[in-house]
């Protein structure tokens, strides 16, 4: 069965529209510091980029093992991203 | 292998996806779908180096930013993020009208579907001329390499979704997918989604990211 349900796309239309407000008043706080801007806006990106794929791609509705197959290969750039940029920023600041 | 789901897999354009023999692992999930998932993988990937490559030069640099070049503006993209997500909720409904065997609804959705792809394209243009005129030009520093890099290596998909959605928008219009025939509707806005989602990443990563006082 086709998963339509056009209430629930609405829903998440309007999710990504706030989470986007929410992202633009992260950058434009003046006493947040560096590190949990930082940190704020991956977490409003990866859960704008999840509702996505979860929604709008089916991914909630395939089965457990094409989700796996779409997601492990996912994390695999972040943890290269973790150690080379926290490597690159060592390295400048030693 | 039933007879049916070998003529399935003979014919996949034949079979609509309610008639999609099951598989125990991937479900009802059509071979249309798990080439497009595969692909986009592979093209997340591709972005993923990129993002990558910007991410290890800005966190090694001690000036991101060179004497006179300009900031990128935020508010300006802001607009084009938000709508192309209004081209990805225009993208569920052509689909969900598809499904239900609404082809009028189904070609205006996917019409206005590639239209926003056409203005993102053209917010881009805008966006790049402007920056050019205030001294941002590519080669001058790695901000403005892997500035132009990165944005237009997604245009460039943005290019690719709007002439692929313009095909399927045609052929929606001529009543090839009628009748519970969407497969390809829904492997195009698989596409369609990823461009947005990658989207998403690259605003946050290369645009709201501030730079270090």
């Amino acid at each position: 069965m086709a998963h339509v349900n056009r209430k629930q796309y609405m829903v998440i239309f309007l999710v990504l529209f706030v989470l986007t407000i929410l992202e633009l008043a992260v950058v434009k706080m003046p006493a947040i510091g560096r590190t949990p801007m930082f940190i704020a806006l991956i977490a409003l990106a990866v859960s704008k980029a999840a509702f996505v794929g979860l929604y709008y791609m089916h991914l909630k509705h395939e089965t457990r093992i094409l989700k796996l197959t779409i997601a492990i290969p996912l994390c695999t750039p972040a943890v290269y991203a973790l150690i080379l940029i926290a490597e690159a920023a060592w390295r400048r600041l030693s | 292998m039933s007879e049916h789901a070998a003529a399935a897999h003979a014919h996949p354009d034949f079979v609509t996806p309610a008639d999609w023999p099951e598989d125990p692992q991937y479900g009802k999930a059509t071979l249309g779908k798990l080439g497009m998932w595969i692909f986009l993988l592979s093209d997340a990937l591709s972005f993923a180096g990129l993002l990558l490559a910007y991410g290890i030069l800005r966190g090694g640099s001690t000036h991101w930013h060179n004497p006179g070049e300009p900031e990128l503006g935020i508010p300006f993209t802001a607009g084009l993020t938000f709508l192309l997500i209004c081209s990805s909720v225009t993208m569920v409904l052509g689909y969900a009208a598809a499904v239900e065997n609404k082809r009028k609804q189904a070609t205006l959705f996917l019409g206005l579907t590639a239209l926003g792809g056409v203005l993102f394209l053209c917010g881009q243009a805008h966006e790049y001329h402007g920056l050019s005129q205030e001294g941002l030009h590519f080669g001058a520093s790695a901000y403005a390499s892997t500035f132009y890099v990165i944005t237009s290596f997604h245009g460039f998909h943005v290019f690719t979704g709007v002439t692929y959605l313009t095909i399927i928008t045609i052929a929606t219009a001529l009543g090839k997918f009628d009748n519970g025939n969407y497969n390809r509707i829904e492997v195009a806005g698989l596409f369609w989604h990823f461009v947005d989602l990658i989207w998403i990443l690259v605003f946050t990563f290369v645009y709201l990211v501030p730079t270090q006082k």
